[in-house]
């Protein structure tokens, strides 16, 4: 009875039931994360974009950015989250213009929050803010399924996150320095793309602090190893 | 005033051939004419005062409050026409919770000074409307420790964020006035209201720039200035009304309250004392001559 | 009712047979009614002599995934009162979010807050009852506890359907199910709570959290707990379940017969 009827979580409730989606739409069956390091924040994701079994995208950037140092990593339908950033990240141009200062990381959490409430019954979007202000330092902000606003060390977001909660549990350590913080993202994505059928491809990550934001790119034929410049 | 009887005192949003908009100089003489009311920036604190004026015997002693919260952590007071003050704190309380429901965080002080100067100075555009009566203070204090978006849930590194800019400040005791013009400017100390030339003068002698008085201290020469301002005032009859907001170790953790009765009670008995003490000196009462701070232009 | 909040507000599968999803979906304006996705929990509270105990656990649950373990679901209003939050998170931060603004608006009159625990309740069981009439139901079960208009000790819930209940022992969830049998031992009526001390209640709830824990699949072991009396409130948001008995396993073995 539990999760019976359609729209429903699945019994591991991650993987989003393919009913909830809008027919023939695009899935970001996804791995991403954000995590909080000495300096900011990393944002990382795989590249993996399929169609029931057939990979749309092989190359996707699951990581937006929606102001100079905030960011997100998109899970769930592609069109939502797309829509979503999209309006974010129009209104915190608004709000750096309207108010000459820099939007936080917590206006951007509380602008995608109050869009994925107000509109869960047409939603299907799972985020993760990830950002970095003189104020707060990095901060890390997951809105799962219905809208709620989780505040946390770090996150892990779409159906690989299942299969790497144990190595991210067992591996976390709070105020990594930079190279540690990479490793870490690094291989929980590589465990989450081994495991997950619907995430893989490359690895991409954004690392955030206040120098800006600094792109990082591994590819899965040199098994990950060394950052492609 | 030169140009009266010329026409162009008769509407709003027309300007005299000079350039200026009397309706807007007619609304500061309607300032000019209530009870003083001052601000005073501490450095741990705000206070909020006025001379509140008895216009009847028939009135509750320490009802009609005259001082409004407007959030949680704000708080108004105005001279003037004292509808138009209503009118004011009742939009500003919209401007604060809007602000609330958009960004799940309070509204900073400076930034509902600017939305309220925005809406005073509309007010002066169109001959449908008059400009506002009224001059108010609105004081405030900004969390200086970092806030949850509201609603949230979870706690982030237990070790706090890394990252975060090293001897950087942020928020504290905020304090600004707002004309009828919609002019307005933040203040250290600030006066407004028929006294508020005495007023003025007493907040300068508190060196109030070198943010060393302490809040529990501008309680007591709040007190003491109302008292001070009402001597131009000195046929009718007042009540002190006081609020105050503190910081978070302080007495109202960060909120907005009025000042207790035996604080109150012990900055007016203070006051009293002082004002009788030099009682002599206090004949040279000035004319309604305009100070240089007191003028309409930027 | 089950327990489990995605069952809440539906018809008894036992009375009704299974519940037609489908219905939901049928064409008409309204599209609304949602379902719960990130949940909490059981709420259990308990009246004593002096005032309210209630607890609850720090977990939100995804599914049977345990997946946030620090969601503080107590929530305190004006010194006087406590809420306890059952069910979907979001429409928790909702409300969250609502009673700061009542909050502040009861702060715009100058003689302080007048709301006490029993116009809290009132308000919010209007609230749950105004949605799941518009058909989008706040997908929560709450527990006021605190203290009344004439300061004496307050308990009373509601749910998603605007239902209202009040007793000496309230729990919702499985606790309904499994702390309230235990809590109406120690407190079967008013009288008999009234006689409560703050340290029995305390005890009786602290146990009744650890055999929730024991056999409710969507608790843990780390929860808050606050005491409402007159002197104030006193939360505890980080509390671990204590002295809890696991060793007998040692005595078990197979299923049967077996001895080794």
């Amino acid at each position: 009875m539990e999760f019976g009827t359609t729209g429903m979580l699945n019994e591991d409730g991650i993987h989003v039931d393919m009913e909830r989606l809008k027919k023939g739409e695009v899935n970001l069956g996804t791995s991403i994360m954000a995590i909080n390091f000495k300096d900011g924040v990393i944002l990382g994701a795989d590249s993996r974009t399929t169609t029931g079994a057939y990979i749309a995208n092989r190359v996707t950037d699951k990581l937006t950015q929606v102001h100079d140092t905030i960011w997100c990593c998109r899970s769930g339908s592609a069109a939502d989250t797309q829509a979503v950033a999209d309006i974010v990240q129009y209104q915190l141009g608004m709000y750096g213009i309207m108010n000459g200062r820099q939007p936080t990381t917590q206006t951007a959490a509380a602008m995608f929050q109050e869009l994925c409430y107000e509109n869960k019954d047409r939603l299907s979007a799972g985020l993760i803010i990830a950002g970095w202000d003189e104020r707060h330092g990095g901060q890390v902000y997951s809105i799962p399924l219905g809208g709620s606003l989780h505040k946390q060390p770090y996150a892990i977001g779409g159906s690989g996150s299942t299969y790497i909660y144990g190595y991210c549990d067992a591996n976390w350590k709070e105020g990594m320095d930079e190279e540690e913080a990479v490793n870490f993202v690094k291989g929980a994505l590589q465990e989450a793309i081994k495991w997950d059928g619907s995430s893989g491809g490359v690895i991409r990550m954004v690392v955030l602090t206040k120098k800006g934001a600094n792109r990082h790119l591994y590819l899965p034929d040199t098994n990950y190893a060394v950052r492609h410049e | 005033m030169t140009s009266i009887g010329t026409g162009y005192d008769l509407t709003n949003s027309v300007f005299s051939p000079d350039g200026r908009n009397f309706q807007v100089e007619y609304a500061v003489k309607a300032v000019e004419n209530g009870g003083t009311s001052i601000g005073i920036r501490c450095k741990d604190g705000v206070v909020l005062a006025v001379e509140k004026v008895i216009t009847s015997k028939l009135l509750k002693p320490g009802a009609n409050k005259r001082i409004a919260t407007i959030d949680r952590h704000m708080g108004v007071v105005s001279s003037g026409l004292v509808p138009d003050g209503r009118h004011f704190v009742s939009r500003a309380r919209d401007e604060a919770a809007s602000w609330r429901q958009v960004y799940k965080t309070p509204i900073t002080t400076k930034d509902l000074a600017s939305r309220m100067g925005g809406y005073l100075q509309a007010y002066t555009l169109y001959s449908s409307v008059r400009p506002f009566g009224i001059t108010a203070i609105v004081a405030g204090w900004d969390s200086e420790v970092e806030l949850p978006v509201d609603g949230e849930v979870g706690s982030g590194p237990s070790i706090g964020s890394g990252g975060k800019v090293e001897g950087k400040k942020f928020g504290g005791p905020a304090l600004y006035m707002i004309e009828p013009s919609g002019l307005y400017w933040g203040y250290y100390g600030a006066a407004t209201g028929k006294g508020r030339q005495s007023a003025k003068a007493e907040l300068e002698k508190l060196d109030l720039a070198s943010g060393n008085l302490s809040l529990q201290d501008g309680v007591k020469e709040a007190a003491k200035i109302i008292y001070i301002a009402h001597a131009d005032n000195k046929d009718k009859e007042f009540e002190l009304e006081m609020t105050w907001i503190s910081n978070l170790d302080g007495p109202t953790k960060g909120r907005h309250e009025e000042v207790p009765k035996d604080i109150l009670e012990e900055a007016e008995r203070l006051a009293k004392k002082e004002l009788e003490g030099d009682e002599d000196e206090e004949e040279t009462k000035e004319e309604d001559k305009p100070a240089d701070g007191d003028k309409m232009e930027e | 009712m089950n327990h489990l909040p995605q069952a809440w507000g539906r018809p008894r599968d036992d009375y009704y047979g299974a519940y037609d999803a489908s219905y939901f979906q049928s064409n008409g304006p309204n599209q609304h009614t949602q379902q719960p996705i990130v949940t909490g929990t059981s709420v259990v509270a308990l009246k004593f002599k002096d005032g309210v105990v209630i607890a609850a656990d720090n977990l939100a649950s995804y599914g049977s995934l345990a997946r946030f373990t620090d969601v503080k679901r107590l929530r305190t209003f004006a010194d006087t009162s406590v809420v306890g939050f059952g069910g979907d998170v979001s429409d928790m931060q909702y409300l969250d979010r609502l009673l700061n603004s009542l909050d502040t608006e009861e702060a715009y009159t100058s003689s302080g807050h007048t709301l006490n625990a029993r116009n809290l309740h009132i308000y919010l069981s209007k609230v749950l009852y105004k949605r799941r009439s518009d058909f989008n139901p706040l997908w929560n079960q709450v527990l006021v506890a605190g203290l009344d208009e004439e300061k004496k000790p307050f308990l009373a819930s509601a749910d998603l359907l605007g239902t209202t209940f009040s007793a000496p022992s309230l729990a919702t969830g499985f606790g309904a199910h499994l702390a309230q049998p235990l809590l109406r031992k120690v407190a079967p009526d008013e009288e008999a709570a009234a006689t409560l001390s703050k340290e029995q209640a305390l005890e009786a709830v602290k146990e009744s959290m650890k055999v929730l824990f024991y056999r409710d699949a969507r608790s843990m072991d780390k929860y808050s707990i606050a005491v409402v009396t007159k002197e104030g409130i006193d939360l505890k948001e980080n509390e671990k379940l204590e002295n809890q008995s696991w060793a007998f396993a040692d005595q078990i073995r197979g299923y049967g017969t077996q001895v080794n």
